[in-house]
């Protein structure tokens, strides 16, 4: 093996599992959180449309 | 309402925005940064102690986990730093918003809190052969996610509404005050293994810090873009409890 290309694989190797797994968490635990984030603010909202429509109906009901 | 929508999209622009810069930061630390050399090497004859074991590695591969690790770790204390405020905001108006903005902003603290650590560990196994150093910045770190954690536990243990955002809010302004000194422990402790990465004079090269720059303002889009949504989280509950309240009177 050329030496140069040896040489640079006997440094990148060895930490090559640390440095990926070190971004792997990183991109996983931050946008998996933002997606679960996204997903519970999405019914949320979706749910809080559905009780402002029914609180609405009721006043509706209410002053007819 | 208009503000409303406004918040909508600085948040959406917020998280496009830390999507962007952090996948250019990601590009920069693989692509352009040039690798760091080791201060101490076998071959020069040096060497460092660390754990028992002596370490030498003539370039640190290992550091490029340093341009995302750091970032995590400044936007961790810049989000804790709102705890703090939020919660002396409490205490001067007792207004239960920033028991809220103070409760979120101590939940995002941990997350960055957890990839820090999570992120340093890996770099730690590698360059010092071991998990956990009791060293400096990493027990004054290791202290402050423990008082985050225990912010936690404080609030969960009490139930009366006022009084837990009270004890909380004295807590959160407490507990902050490790952030400070964690972020300056290295400065203070220079004996301490940890390597001070940003300092006048040395260290970083300019293409280095452009692109932990890039990552940190990554970070804190992604960090605020969290806390909005959330504190969004929080009100749509909040108002749909109201809501419900008024049908059932």
């Amino acid at each position: 093996m050329d030496p140069v290309l040896k040489e640079i694989y006997s440094l990148v190797v060895p930490a090559a599992p640390y440095v990926i797994a070190a971004y792997a968490v990183l991109w996983v635990g931050l946008f998996g959180y933002i997606a679960v984030v996204l997903g519970r603010l999405g019914r949320i909202e979706r749910e809080l449309h559905v009780v402002e429509e029914a609180v609405a109906r009721k006043g509706v009901t209410a002053g007819s | 309402m208009e503000l409303r929508v406004d918040k909508k999209r600085l948040t959406f622009a917020a998280v496009i925005a830390g999507a962007v810069l952090t996948t250019v930061g990601f590009v920069l630390a693989f692509l352009v940064a040039p690798p760091v050399l080791a201060d101490t090497t076998l071959a020069s004859g040096g060497g460092a102690m660390i754990g028992g074991e002596l370490i030498a590695n003539p370039v640190l591969f290992s550091q490029k986990i340093f341009y995302f690790h750091v970032p995590v770790a400044i936007t961790s204390f810049i989000i804790f730093f709102f705890t703090a405020l939020y919660g002396l905001r409490f205490l001067m108006t007792k207004d239960k918003a920033f028991d809220t903005k103070a409760r979120i902003a101590t939940e995002v603290t941990l997350v960055f809190v957890v990839l820090t650590m999570i992120t340093g560990d890996l770099w730690t196994r590698f360059e010092w052969g071991k998990w956990w150093v009791w060293e400096p910045r990493l027990t004054t770190y290791f202290i402050m996610m423990m008082l985050v954690i225990v912010y936690f536990v404080l609030r969960a243990s009490i139930e009366d509404e006022e009084r837990r955002a009270v004890y909380a809010a004295a807590f959160g302004i407490l507990a902050f005050l490790d952030a400070p000194l964690s972020f300056l422990i290295t400065r203070l402790v220079p004996s301490g293994n940890h390597p001070v990465v940003f300092k006048v004079g040395g260290g970083l090269d300019a293409i280095q810090v452009t692109t932990s720059v890039v990552a940190l303002l990554g970070m804190l889009c992604l960090g605020y873009a969290i806390y909005q949504m959330r504190f969004r989280e929080e009100r749509a509950k909040e108002r749909i409890e109201a809501l419900k309240a008024s049908l059932e009177d």
